[in-house]
Protein backbone atom coordinates (compact mmCIF):
# COMPACT_ATOMS: atom_id res chain seq x y z
CA UNK A 1 0.00 0.00 0.00
CA UNK A 2 2.88 2.65 0.84
CA UNK A 3 3.85 2.53 -2.85
CA UNK A 4 0.48 3.06 -4.27
CA UNK A 5 0.22 5.94 -1.77
CA UNK A 6 3.63 7.17 -3.33
CA UNK A 7 2.74 6.88 -6.69
CA UNK A 8 -0.59 8.50 -5.70
CA UNK A 9 0.85 11.77 -3.88
CA UNK A 10 3.63 11.98 -6.91
CA UNK A 11 0.28 12.23 -9.36
CA UNK A 12 -1.60 14.94 -7.43
CA UNK A 13 1.37 16.55 -7.28
CA UNK A 14 2.37 16.50 -10.58
CA UNK A 15 -1.22 18.15 -11.51
CA UNK A 16 -1.44 20.97 -8.90
CA UNK A 17 2.16 21.95 -10.53
CA UNK A 18 0.93 22.02 -14.14
CA UNK A 19 -0.02 24.98 -15.39
CA UNK A 20 -2.43 23.75 -17.42
CA UNK A 21 -4.52 22.50 -14.68
CA UNK A 22 -4.36 25.61 -12.79
CA UNK A 23 -5.33 27.20 -15.95
CA UNK A 24 -8.56 25.09 -16.39
CA UNK A 25 -9.82 25.32 -12.65
CA UNK A 26 -9.12 29.66 -13.28
CA UNK A 27 -11.37 28.84 -16.32
CA UNK A 28 -14.10 26.98 -15.21
CA UNK A 29 -14.32 29.79 -12.06
CA UNK A 30 -14.46 32.43 -14.42
CA UNK A 31 -17.23 30.26 -16.26
CA UNK A 32 -19.06 29.84 -13.24
CA UNK A 33 -18.96 33.28 -12.56
CA UNK A 34 -20.40 33.79 -15.47
CA UNK A 35 -23.55 32.11 -14.68
CA UNK A 36 -23.88 35.10 -12.16
CA UNK A 37 -24.29 37.18 -15.14
CA UNK A 38 -26.49 34.99 -16.96
CA UNK A 39 -29.14 34.50 -14.19
CA UNK A 40 -29.31 38.10 -13.22
CA UNK A 41 -31.07 38.74 -17.01
CA UNK A 42 -33.89 36.35 -15.60
CA UNK A 43 -36.83 37.32 -13.23
CA UNK A 44 -36.78 35.82 -10.31
CA UNK A 45 -35.33 32.81 -11.49
CA UNK A 46 -31.73 33.74 -10.21
CA UNK A 47 -30.89 30.81 -8.00
CA UNK A 48 -32.35 28.40 -10.41
CA UNK A 49 -29.95 29.27 -13.14
CA UNK A 50 -27.36 29.24 -11.07
CA UNK A 51 -27.91 25.42 -9.53
CA UNK A 52 -28.87 24.49 -13.01
CA UNK A 53 -26.21 25.71 -14.90
CA UNK A 54 -23.57 25.64 -11.59
CA UNK A 55 -24.05 21.82 -11.54
CA UNK A 56 -23.44 21.33 -15.11
CA UNK A 57 -20.52 23.50 -15.14
CA UNK A 58 -19.31 21.59 -12.26
CA UNK A 59 -19.70 18.55 -14.42
CA UNK A 60 -18.84 19.09 -17.26
CA UNK A 61 -15.49 20.99 -16.45
CA UNK A 62 -14.47 18.32 -13.98
CA UNK A 63 -15.15 15.38 -16.70
CA UNK A 64 -12.94 17.39 -19.26
CA UNK A 65 -10.20 18.12 -17.06
CA UNK A 66 -10.36 14.14 -16.13
CA UNK A 67 -10.34 13.33 -19.53
CA UNK A 68 -7.19 15.57 -20.22
CA UNK A 69 -5.38 14.42 -17.29
CA UNK A 70 -6.19 11.01 -17.07
CA UNK A 71 -5.56 9.90 -21.12
CA UNK A 72 -2.27 10.88 -20.43
CA UNK A 73 -1.71 9.08 -16.94
CA UNK A 74 0.12 6.26 -18.22
CA UNK A 75 1.22 7.49 -22.16
CA UNK A 76 2.79 9.83 -20.33
CA UNK A 77 5.21 7.56 -18.22
CA UNK A 78 6.16 5.42 -20.81
CA UNK A 79 6.35 8.15 -23.22
CA UNK A 80 8.65 10.23 -21.42
CA UNK A 81 9.92 6.73 -19.89
CA UNK A 82 9.82 8.00 -16.14
CA UNK A 83 8.11 4.30 -15.63
CA UNK A 84 11.40 2.82 -16.40
CA UNK A 85 12.79 3.59 -13.19
CA UNK A 86 9.50 2.91 -11.53
CA UNK A 87 8.65 -0.41 -12.16
CA UNK A 88 12.26 -2.21 -11.40
CA UNK A 89 11.72 -0.69 -7.83
CA UNK A 90 9.38 -2.87 -5.81
CA UNK A 91 6.27 -2.36 -6.89
CA UNK A 92 4.01 -4.30 -8.67
CA UNK A 93 2.35 -2.54 -11.74
CA UNK A 94 -1.39 -2.83 -10.73
CA UNK A 95 -0.21 -0.49 -7.26
CA UNK A 96 1.54 1.94 -10.02
CA UNK A 97 -1.62 1.63 -11.78
CA UNK A 98 -4.10 2.31 -9.03
CA UNK A 99 -1.86 5.02 -7.38
CA UNK A 100 -1.93 6.53 -10.23
CA UNK A 101 -5.83 6.84 -10.30
CA UNK A 102 -5.84 7.43 -6.66
CA UNK A 103 -3.65 10.54 -7.52
CA UNK A 104 -6.02 11.65 -9.85
CA UNK A 105 -8.90 10.79 -8.13
CA UNK A 106 -7.16 13.13 -5.40
CA UNK A 107 -6.89 16.13 -7.91
CA UNK A 108 -10.35 16.06 -8.99
CA UNK A 109 -11.65 16.12 -5.49
CA UNK A 110 -9.75 19.59 -5.35
CA UNK A 111 -11.23 20.78 -8.87
CA UNK A 112 -15.09 19.62 -7.53
CA UNK A 113 -14.28 20.78 -4.12
CA UNK A 114 -13.04 24.24 -5.89
CA UNK A 115 -16.01 24.40 -8.28
CA UNK A 116 -18.41 23.41 -4.87
CA UNK A 117 -16.71 26.12 -3.11
CA UNK A 118 -17.63 28.66 -5.74
CA UNK A 119 -21.32 27.73 -6.15
CA UNK A 120 -20.98 28.05 -2.21
CA UNK A 121 -20.08 31.30 -2.09
CA UNK A 122 -22.89 32.40 -4.55
CA UNK A 123 -25.20 30.91 -2.86
CA UNK A 124 -24.51 33.18 0.58
CA UNK A 125 -24.09 36.08 -1.68
CA UNK A 126 -28.13 35.62 -2.47
CA UNK A 127 -29.05 34.81 1.03
CA UNK A 128 -29.28 31.15 -0.40
CA UNK A 129 -28.80 28.10 1.83
CA UNK A 130 -26.14 25.78 -0.01
CA UNK A 131 -28.49 22.30 1.58
CA UNK A 132 -27.74 18.62 1.76
CA UNK A 133 -29.15 18.16 -1.89
CA UNK A 134 -26.20 20.31 -3.23
CA UNK A 135 -23.98 18.49 -1.40
CA UNK A 136 -25.40 15.22 -2.20
CA UNK A 137 -25.26 16.53 -6.19
CA UNK A 138 -21.54 17.47 -5.83
CA UNK A 139 -20.58 13.92 -3.97
CA UNK A 140 -22.16 12.04 -7.16
CA UNK A 141 -20.57 14.37 -9.72
CA UNK A 142 -17.42 13.42 -8.20
CA UNK A 143 -18.55 9.63 -7.89
CA UNK A 144 -19.43 10.22 -11.94
CA UNK A 145 -15.84 11.51 -12.30
CA UNK A 146 -14.63 8.96 -10.61
CA UNK A 147 -16.01 6.55 -13.40
CA UNK A 148 -14.97 8.70 -16.57
CA UNK A 149 -10.98 8.96 -14.65
CA UNK A 150 -11.09 5.02 -14.88
CA UNK A 151 -12.54 5.16 -18.41
CA UNK A 152 -10.18 7.07 -19.27
CA UNK A 153 -7.04 5.33 -17.62
CA UNK A 154 -8.41 2.26 -19.31
CA UNK A 155 -8.08 3.55 -22.29
CA UNK A 156 -4.73 5.64 -21.92
CA UNK A 157 -2.97 1.95 -20.83
CA UNK A 158 -3.20 0.97 -24.03
CA UNK A 159 -3.85 3.48 -26.57
CA UNK A 160 -2.94 7.08 -27.68
CA UNK A 161 -3.57 10.08 -25.45
CA UNK A 162 -5.53 11.41 -28.93
CA UNK A 163 -7.82 8.42 -29.06
CA UNK A 164 -7.76 7.50 -25.72
CA UNK A 165 -9.70 11.52 -24.90
CA UNK A 166 -11.72 11.04 -27.90
CA UNK A 167 -13.41 7.39 -26.98
CA UNK A 168 -13.41 8.51 -23.28
CA UNK A 169 -15.65 11.95 -24.32
CA UNK A 170 -17.88 9.46 -26.28
CA UNK A 171 -18.22 7.35 -23.72
CA UNK A 172 -18.84 10.12 -21.03
CA UNK A 173 -21.36 11.83 -23.64
CA UNK A 174 -23.27 8.24 -24.57
CA UNK A 175 -23.12 7.49 -20.74
CA UNK A 176 -25.09 10.24 -20.16
CA UNK A 177 -28.26 9.39 -22.14
CA UNK A 178 -27.74 5.66 -20.79
CA UNK A 179 -31.10 5.70 -19.44
CA UNK A 180 -33.17 7.15 -22.48
CA UNK A 181 -30.69 4.91 -24.80
CA UNK A 182 -31.03 1.36 -22.97
CA UNK A 183 -34.79 1.42 -22.99
CA UNK A 184 -34.98 3.01 -26.65
CA UNK A 185 -37.33 1.03 -29.19
CA UNK A 186 -36.89 2.40 -32.69
CA UNK A 187 -40.97 2.42 -34.46
CA UNK A 188 -40.89 2.50 -38.48
CA UNK A 189 -41.14 6.08 -39.61
CA UNK A 190 -42.46 5.52 -43.21
CA UNK A 191 -43.34 2.54 -45.22
CA UNK A 192 -40.15 1.97 -46.35
CA UNK A 193 -38.32 1.30 -43.03
CA UNK A 194 -37.91 -2.02 -42.29
CA UNK A 195 -39.33 -3.42 -38.71
CA UNK A 196 -36.60 -5.68 -38.09
CA UNK A 197 -34.12 -4.10 -39.07
CA UNK A 198 -35.35 -0.94 -36.77
CA UNK A 199 -35.46 -3.97 -34.02
CA UNK A 200 -31.95 -4.98 -34.29
CA UNK A 201 -30.74 -1.85 -34.41
CA UNK A 202 -32.68 -1.08 -31.33
CA UNK A 203 -31.21 -4.33 -29.70
CA UNK A 204 -27.83 -3.18 -30.20
CA UNK A 205 -28.08 0.05 -28.99
CA UNK A 206 -29.86 -1.16 -25.44
CA UNK A 207 -26.80 -3.77 -25.47
CA UNK A 208 -24.11 -1.10 -25.77
CA UNK A 209 -26.05 0.93 -23.41
CA UNK A 210 -25.69 -1.57 -20.93
CA UNK A 211 -22.25 -2.40 -21.14
CA UNK A 212 -21.19 1.14 -20.90
CA UNK A 213 -21.79 3.63 -17.26
CA UNK A 214 -24.97 4.86 -16.82
CA UNK A 215 -23.59 8.37 -16.44
CA UNK A 216 -27.45 9.51 -15.97
CA UNK A 217 -27.35 8.61 -12.46
CA UNK A 218 -25.29 10.79 -11.32
CA UNK A 219 -26.98 13.84 -13.10
CA UNK A 220 -29.81 15.19 -9.76
CA UNK A 221 -30.53 18.79 -11.31
CA UNK A 222 -34.09 18.37 -11.33
CA UNK A 223 -33.77 17.17 -7.22
CA UNK A 224 -31.36 20.48 -6.03
CA UNK A 225 -33.14 23.24 -8.91
CA UNK A 226 -36.63 21.56 -6.60
CA UNK A 227 -35.04 21.39 -3.35
CA UNK A 228 -35.81 17.46 -3.17
CA UNK A 229 -33.15 15.67 -0.95
CA UNK A 230 -31.70 12.33 -2.48
CA UNK A 231 -32.63 9.20 -0.07
CA UNK A 232 -29.64 8.17 1.51
CA UNK A 233 -29.39 4.35 -0.25
CA UNK A 234 -30.43 6.12 -3.51
CA UNK A 235 -26.44 7.85 -3.31
CA UNK A 236 -25.13 4.89 -1.79
CA UNK A 237 -26.57 3.09 -4.55
CA UNK A 238 -25.30 5.04 -7.08
CA UNK A 239 -22.06 5.64 -5.52
CA UNK A 240 -21.39 1.38 -5.23
CA UNK A 241 -22.47 1.51 -8.91
CA UNK A 242 -20.15 4.03 -10.11
CA UNK A 243 -17.28 2.54 -7.52
CA UNK A 244 -17.86 -1.04 -9.03
CA UNK A 245 -17.32 -0.09 -12.60
CA UNK A 246 -14.36 2.02 -12.06
CA UNK A 247 -12.78 -1.20 -10.50
CA UNK A 248 -13.46 -3.50 -12.51
CA UNK A 249 -11.82 -1.17 -15.38
CA UNK A 250 -9.36 -0.61 -13.12
CA UNK A 251 -8.44 -4.52 -12.83
CA UNK A 252 -8.84 -4.99 -16.84
CA UNK A 253 -6.00 -1.83 -17.08
CA UNK A 254 -3.96 -3.70 -14.54
CA UNK A 255 -4.32 -6.66 -16.43
CA UNK A 256 -3.20 -5.11 -19.96
CA UNK A 257 -0.43 -3.32 -18.32
CA UNK A 258 1.23 -6.56 -16.36
CA UNK A 259 1.13 -7.69 -20.38
CA UNK A 260 2.59 -4.96 -21.54
CA UNK A 261 6.17 -4.53 -22.99
CA UNK A 262 7.95 -1.24 -21.80
CA UNK A 263 10.18 -0.82 -24.65
CA UNK B 1 22.90 -22.94 -13.11
CA UNK B 2 24.98 -21.83 -9.46
CA UNK B 3 23.21 -20.25 -7.09
CA UNK B 4 26.63 -18.16 -6.30
CA UNK B 5 25.83 -15.87 -8.97
CA UNK B 6 24.39 -12.50 -8.49
CA UNK B 7 22.85 -12.04 -11.95
CA UNK B 8 22.02 -14.79 -14.34
CA UNK B 9 20.32 -15.10 -17.96
CA UNK B 10 20.75 -18.59 -20.05
CA UNK B 11 19.02 -18.58 -23.22
CA UNK B 12 17.06 -15.46 -23.37
CA UNK B 13 15.05 -14.75 -26.43
CA UNK B 14 13.00 -11.95 -26.97
CA UNK B 15 11.02 -11.59 -29.78
CA UNK B 16 8.42 -7.86 -30.60
CA UNK B 17 5.51 -7.92 -32.58
CA UNK B 18 5.49 -4.54 -34.33
CA UNK B 19 2.97 -2.66 -36.57
CA UNK B 20 -0.93 -2.31 -35.96
CA UNK B 21 -2.22 -4.70 -33.68
CA UNK B 22 1.67 -6.06 -32.01
CA UNK B 23 1.74 -3.59 -29.39
CA UNK B 24 -1.66 -4.77 -28.16
CA UNK B 25 -1.16 -7.53 -25.59
CA UNK B 26 -1.61 -11.10 -27.05
CA UNK B 27 -2.68 -10.37 -30.69
CA UNK B 28 0.52 -9.28 -32.08
CA UNK B 29 1.84 -12.76 -31.97
CA UNK B 30 -1.00 -14.52 -32.79
CA UNK B 31 -1.20 -12.02 -35.78
CA UNK B 32 2.30 -12.70 -36.86
CA UNK B 33 1.50 -16.55 -36.66
CA UNK B 34 -0.97 -15.95 -39.01
CA UNK B 35 1.17 -13.79 -41.30
CA UNK B 36 -1.08 -11.07 -41.30
CA UNK B 37 1.80 -8.86 -43.06
CA UNK B 38 0.84 -4.97 -42.07
CA UNK B 39 -0.64 -5.66 -39.24
CA UNK B 40 2.36 -7.40 -36.66
CA UNK B 41 6.08 -7.68 -37.78
CA UNK B 42 8.23 -10.24 -35.70
CA UNK B 43 11.28 -8.83 -34.36
CA UNK B 44 14.41 -11.01 -32.59
CA UNK B 45 15.98 -8.30 -30.28
CA UNK B 46 17.55 -11.44 -28.41
CA UNK B 47 18.47 -14.68 -29.52
CA UNK B 48 19.32 -16.80 -26.91
CA UNK B 49 21.44 -14.93 -24.48
CA UNK B 50 23.35 -16.58 -21.95
CA UNK B 51 25.92 -15.13 -19.11
CA UNK B 52 26.28 -14.90 -15.30
CA UNK B 53 27.53 -11.84 -12.76
CA UNK B 54 29.49 -12.89 -9.85
CA UNK B 55 29.21 -11.03 -6.53
CA UNK B 56 31.43 -8.07 -6.30
CA UNK B 57 32.78 -7.91 -9.85
CA UNK B 58 32.03 -4.94 -12.23
CA UNK B 59 30.49 -6.62 -15.46
CA UNK B 60 30.23 -5.38 -19.04
CA UNK B 61 27.33 -5.87 -21.21
CA UNK B 62 29.53 -4.69 -24.55
CA UNK B 63 27.91 -4.79 -27.62
CA UNK B 64 27.28 -2.18 -31.04
CA UNK B 65 24.04 -0.66 -31.08
CA UNK B 66 20.70 -2.31 -31.87
CA UNK B 67 22.97 -5.74 -30.32
CA UNK B 68 20.14 -6.65 -28.13
CA UNK B 69 21.80 -4.58 -24.91
CA UNK B 70 19.15 -2.95 -23.74
CA UNK B 71 16.73 -5.39 -24.27
CA UNK B 72 18.43 -8.01 -22.20
CA UNK B 73 18.83 -5.34 -19.32
CA UNK B 74 14.86 -4.99 -19.51
CA UNK B 75 14.44 -7.89 -19.82
CA UNK B 76 16.51 -8.41 -16.45
CA UNK B 77 14.51 -5.49 -14.82
CA UNK B 78 10.93 -6.78 -15.56
CA UNK B 79 10.68 -4.04 -17.76
CA UNK B 80 9.60 -6.70 -20.62
CA UNK B 81 8.58 -10.33 -20.64
CA UNK B 82 11.26 -12.96 -22.32
CA UNK B 83 9.80 -14.77 -24.88
CA UNK B 84 11.86 -17.84 -23.67
CA UNK B 85 14.66 -18.88 -21.09
CA UNK B 86 14.97 -18.36 -17.76
CA UNK B 87 17.49 -16.17 -15.12
CA UNK B 88 18.26 -15.33 -12.01
CA UNK B 89 18.50 -11.81 -10.11
CA UNK B 90 19.52 -11.64 -6.27
CA UNK B 91 18.34 -15.31 -5.85
CA UNK B 92 15.16 -14.95 -7.28
CA UNK B 93 13.63 -15.99 -10.66
CA UNK B 94 13.27 -12.83 -13.10
CA UNK B 95 10.29 -10.64 -12.18
CA UNK B 96 10.55 -10.92 -8.43
CA UNK B 97 9.52 -7.97 -6.87
CA UNK B 98 11.44 -8.83 -3.48
CA UNK B 99 15.18 -8.93 -5.50
CA UNK B 100 14.21 -5.46 -6.73
CA UNK B 101 15.05 -4.33 -3.22
CA UNK B 102 18.34 -4.74 -3.05
CA UNK B 103 18.58 -3.62 -6.75
CA UNK B 104 19.35 -0.02 -8.35
CA UNK B 105 19.18 0.45 -11.82
CA UNK B 106 19.71 3.43 -14.13
CA UNK B 107 18.06 3.36 -17.47
CA UNK B 108 19.81 4.82 -20.79
CA UNK B 109 19.35 8.16 -21.00
CA UNK B 110 17.26 8.59 -18.45
CA UNK B 111 14.21 10.94 -18.08
CA UNK B 112 12.16 11.88 -15.04
CA UNK B 113 9.94 14.38 -13.25
CA UNK B 114 10.67 17.61 -14.15
CA UNK B 115 9.18 19.37 -11.49
CA UNK B 116 10.73 17.86 -8.32
CA UNK B 117 13.69 18.84 -6.60
CA UNK B 118 16.88 16.29 -6.06
CA UNK B 119 15.06 16.26 -2.73
CA UNK B 120 11.52 15.21 -3.01
CA UNK B 121 12.94 13.29 -6.35
CA UNK B 122 15.20 10.86 -4.29
CA UNK B 123 12.47 11.07 -1.16
CA UNK B 124 9.80 9.84 -4.19
CA UNK B 125 12.15 6.83 -5.15
CA UNK B 126 13.06 6.22 -1.17
CA UNK B 127 8.96 5.80 -0.51
CA UNK B 128 9.17 2.83 -2.98
CA UNK B 129 11.56 0.75 -0.83
CA UNK B 130 10.78 -0.20 2.96
CA UNK B 131 12.54 2.96 4.07
CA UNK B 132 11.57 5.17 6.81
CA UNK B 133 10.94 8.93 6.46
CA UNK B 134 13.71 9.09 8.55
CA UNK B 135 16.19 7.21 6.44
CA UNK B 136 15.13 7.92 3.15
CA UNK B 137 16.25 11.81 4.29
CA UNK B 138 19.21 10.93 5.69
CA UNK B 139 20.31 8.61 2.58
CA UNK B 140 19.14 11.68 0.23
CA UNK B 141 21.28 14.02 1.78
CA UNK B 142 24.25 11.70 1.42
CA UNK B 143 23.72 11.09 -1.97
CA UNK B 144 23.13 14.84 -2.60
CA UNK B 145 26.74 15.70 -1.45
CA UNK B 146 27.89 12.26 -3.53
CA UNK B 147 26.62 13.12 -6.93
CA UNK B 148 27.62 16.68 -6.11
CA UNK B 149 24.22 17.67 -6.64
CA UNK B 150 24.44 20.37 -3.19
CA UNK B 151 24.34 23.56 -5.40
CA UNK B 152 21.02 22.64 -7.12
CA UNK B 153 19.28 21.32 -3.82
CA UNK B 154 16.36 23.58 -4.38
CA UNK B 155 16.20 23.53 -8.40
CA UNK B 156 14.02 21.26 -10.23
CA UNK B 157 15.00 18.75 -12.48
CA UNK B 158 13.74 20.56 -15.41
CA UNK B 159 16.94 23.23 -14.81
CA UNK B 160 19.22 20.59 -14.79
CA UNK B 161 21.73 19.69 -17.39
CA UNK B 162 22.35 16.47 -18.99
CA UNK B 163 24.84 15.69 -16.86
CA UNK B 164 22.98 16.80 -13.75
CA UNK B 165 20.26 14.42 -14.84
CA UNK B 166 22.71 11.79 -15.45
CA UNK B 167 23.97 12.34 -12.00
CA UNK B 168 20.58 12.31 -10.27
CA UNK B 169 19.83 9.51 -11.57
CA UNK B 170 22.89 7.42 -10.30
CA UNK B 171 22.06 9.11 -6.77
CA UNK B 172 18.25 7.47 -7.12
CA UNK B 173 19.59 4.12 -8.20
CA UNK B 174 21.97 3.96 -5.40
CA UNK B 175 18.91 5.27 -2.58
CA UNK B 176 18.13 1.84 -1.51
CA UNK B 177 21.97 0.88 -0.97
CA UNK B 178 21.59 -1.82 -3.50
CA UNK B 179 23.80 -4.92 -3.56
CA UNK B 180 23.47 -5.07 -7.36
CA UNK B 181 23.60 -1.34 -9.57
CA UNK B 182 23.06 -1.96 -12.94
CA UNK B 183 23.38 0.68 -15.45
CA UNK B 184 22.23 1.28 -19.24
CA UNK B 185 24.88 3.27 -20.89
CA UNK B 186 25.78 5.09 -17.71
CA UNK B 187 28.83 7.33 -19.76
CA UNK B 188 26.61 8.11 -23.12
CA UNK B 189 26.33 12.18 -23.46
CA UNK B 190 28.71 13.17 -20.76
CA UNK B 191 32.02 14.83 -21.61
CA UNK B 192 34.98 13.50 -20.76
CA UNK B 193 34.67 15.02 -16.60
CA UNK B 194 30.89 13.22 -16.40
CA UNK B 195 32.38 9.83 -17.84
CA UNK B 196 35.61 9.76 -15.01
CA UNK B 197 32.55 10.86 -12.55
CA UNK B 198 31.02 7.99 -13.11
CA UNK B 199 33.69 5.86 -13.70
CA UNK B 200 35.63 6.83 -10.15
CA UNK B 201 31.66 5.73 -8.61
CA UNK B 202 32.02 2.46 -10.62
CA UNK B 203 35.16 1.99 -8.99
CA UNK B 204 34.10 3.09 -5.56
CA UNK B 205 31.02 0.84 -5.56
CA UNK B 206 33.04 -1.60 -6.09
CA UNK B 207 35.32 -1.10 -3.28
CA UNK B 208 31.93 -1.04 -1.28
CA UNK B 209 31.52 -4.62 -2.23
CA UNK B 210 28.91 -3.51 -4.42
CA UNK B 211 28.31 -5.52 -8.00
CA UNK B 212 28.29 -3.27 -10.85
CA UNK B 213 26.46 -4.22 -13.89
CA UNK B 214 26.71 -1.85 -16.95
CA UNK B 215 26.01 -1.95 -20.69
CA UNK B 216 28.49 0.44 -22.95
CA UNK B 217 29.51 0.33 -26.37
CA UNK B 218 32.65 2.70 -25.32
CA UNK B 219 35.32 0.03 -24.91
CA UNK B 220 37.89 2.50 -23.20
CA UNK B 221 35.46 2.74 -20.60
CA UNK B 222 34.76 -1.19 -20.24
CA UNK B 223 38.51 -1.70 -20.46
CA UNK B 224 39.32 0.61 -17.48
CA UNK B 225 36.74 -0.56 -15.66
CA UNK B 226 35.77 -4.27 -16.07
CA UNK B 227 36.57 -7.44 -14.58
CA UNK B 228 34.57 -9.12 -17.00
CA UNK B 229 32.60 -9.00 -20.32
CA UNK B 230 30.18 -10.09 -22.67
CA UNK B 231 30.02 -9.46 -25.70
CA UNK B 232 26.73 -9.37 -27.65
CA UNK B 233 26.14 -8.85 -31.40
CA UNK B 234 22.61 -9.29 -32.62
CA UNK B 235 21.29 -10.66 -30.08
CA UNK B 236 23.88 -13.85 -28.91
CA UNK B 237 26.62 -13.57 -26.66
CA UNK B 238 29.82 -14.01 -28.89
CA UNK B 239 32.36 -14.08 -25.88
CA UNK B 240 32.09 -13.91 -22.58
CA UNK B 241 34.83 -14.13 -19.31
CA UNK B 242 37.60 -12.27 -18.14
CA UNK B 243 38.83 -9.02 -19.99
CA UNK B 244 42.57 -10.46 -19.90
CA UNK B 245 41.70 -13.74 -21.20
CA UNK B 246 39.61 -12.60 -23.96
CA UNK B 247 41.99 -9.95 -25.15
CA UNK B 248 45.35 -12.82 -24.98
CA UNK B 249 44.18 -15.42 -27.27
CA UNK B 250 45.78 -18.36 -27.51
CA UNK B 251 48.22 -17.62 -30.22
CA UNK B 252 48.57 -13.93 -29.42
CA UNK B 253 51.91 -12.18 -30.70
CA UNK B 254 54.50 -11.64 -28.92
CA UNK B 255 57.13 -8.62 -28.56
CA UNK B 256 61.43 -9.52 -27.93
CA UNK B 257 63.41 -6.45 -27.57
CA UNK B 258 67.00 -7.11 -26.90
CA UNK B 259 70.50 -5.51 -27.39
CA UNK B 260 73.62 -6.91 -28.98
CA UNK B 261 71.99 -9.04 -31.34
CA UNK B 262 74.61 -11.42 -33.89
CA UNK B 263 73.55 -11.32 -37.07
CA UNK B 264 72.89 -15.25 -37.88
CA UNK B 265 70.61 -14.70 -34.82
CA UNK B 266 69.31 -11.82 -35.98
CA UNK B 267 68.28 -13.73 -39.54
CA UNK B 268 66.97 -16.63 -37.47
CA UNK B 269 64.85 -14.84 -35.05
CA UNK B 270 63.39 -12.56 -37.83
CA UNK B 271 62.42 -15.26 -39.86
CA UNK B 272 59.60 -16.09 -37.10
CA UNK B 273 58.38 -12.57 -36.93
CA UNK B 274 55.91 -9.93 -39.25
CA UNK B 275 58.08 -6.45 -37.96
CA UNK B 276 61.05 -6.14 -36.54
CA UNK B 277 62.67 -2.76 -35.81
CA UNK B 278 65.96 -1.21 -35.01
CA UNK B 279 66.59 1.86 -32.47
CA UNK B 280 70.18 1.88 -31.83
CA UNK B 281 71.71 -1.20 -30.43
CA UNK B 282 67.82 -2.25 -29.56
CA UNK B 283 65.54 -4.36 -31.54
CA UNK B 284 62.47 -5.35 -31.22
CA UNK B 285 61.18 -8.58 -32.46
CA UNK B 286 57.29 -9.11 -33.13
CA UNK B 287 57.03 -12.89 -33.39
CA UNK B 288 53.87 -13.73 -35.12
CA UNK B 289 52.85 -16.43 -32.33
CA UNK B 290 53.72 -17.08 -29.06
CA UNK B 291 54.41 -20.39 -30.05
CA UNK B 292 57.74 -19.21 -31.23
CA UNK B 293 58.74 -17.61 -28.34
CA UNK B 294 60.97 -20.31 -26.66
CA UNK B 295 62.75 -20.91 -29.92
CA UNK B 296 63.26 -17.48 -30.41
CA UNK B 297 64.09 -16.86 -27.00
CA UNK B 298 66.98 -19.74 -26.98
CA UNK B 299 68.33 -18.00 -30.34
CA UNK B 300 69.00 -15.01 -28.54
CA UNK B 301 70.33 -15.97 -25.29
CA UNK B 302 72.91 -18.48 -27.17
CA UNK B 303 74.15 -16.09 -29.68
CA UNK B 304 75.34 -13.74 -26.27
CA UNK B 305 72.61 -11.53 -27.15
CA UNK B 306 70.77 -9.31 -24.22
CA UNK B 307 67.46 -9.68 -23.31
CA UNK B 308 65.84 -6.61 -22.01
CA UNK B 309 62.02 -7.92 -22.18
CA UNK B 310 59.63 -10.62 -23.31
CA UNK B 311 56.08 -8.90 -23.59
CA UNK B 312 52.93 -10.79 -24.88
CA UNK B 313 50.79 -8.46 -26.99
CA UNK B 314 47.42 -8.22 -26.37
CA UNK B 315 44.37 -7.31 -28.73
CA UNK B 316 42.42 -4.05 -27.89
CA UNK B 317 38.95 -4.93 -26.85
CA UNK B 318 38.33 -2.68 -30.00
CA UNK B 319 40.44 -5.69 -32.45
CA UNK B 320 38.16 -8.29 -30.19
CA UNK B 321 34.98 -6.19 -30.68
CA UNK B 322 35.78 -5.81 -34.53
CA UNK B 323 36.23 -9.64 -34.71
CA UNK B 324 33.61 -10.47 -33.45
CA UNK B 325 31.27 -8.02 -35.05
CA UNK B 326 32.53 -9.36 -38.01
CA UNK B 327 32.58 -12.92 -37.27
CA UNK B 328 28.71 -12.88 -36.31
Amino acid sequence: MRQLFVIALNTFREAVRNRIFASLIVFSIAMMLLTVAVSSASLNEEIRIIKDIGLFLTSTFSALICVFVGVNLVYKEIERKTVYTILPKPIQRWQFLFGKYAGTAATMSVQVAVMGGVLWGLFLSMGEAFGVVMLQALWLIYVEILVVGAVALFFSSFSTPFLSGMLTLGIFIVGRFSETLSSISLKPQSPADDPEALARLSALIRGVASVLPDLSKFNVTPNVVYGHALQADVVLWATLEGGTYALLLLVLASWLLSRRDFI
Amino acid sequence: MSTAAIMSVEGLVKTFHTGFLGALPGFGGLAARLQLKGVAQRVEAVRGVTFRVERGEVFGLVGPNGAGKTTTIKALMGLIRPTAGTGTLLGHPLGHTRSRERLGYLPEQPYFYEYLNPREFLDFYGGLFPMTARERRARAEQLIDRVGLRHAVDRPIRRFSKGMVQRIGIAQALINDPELIVLDEPMSGLDPIGRKEVRDLVLELKAQGKTVFFSSHILQDVEQLCDRVAIVVKGKVRAEGRLGELLLDADHPVEIVSTHVGSAARETVTALCDRVMDAGETVRFHLRSVSDRDAAVRVLVTSGARLQSVTPQRRSLEDLFVEEAGRA
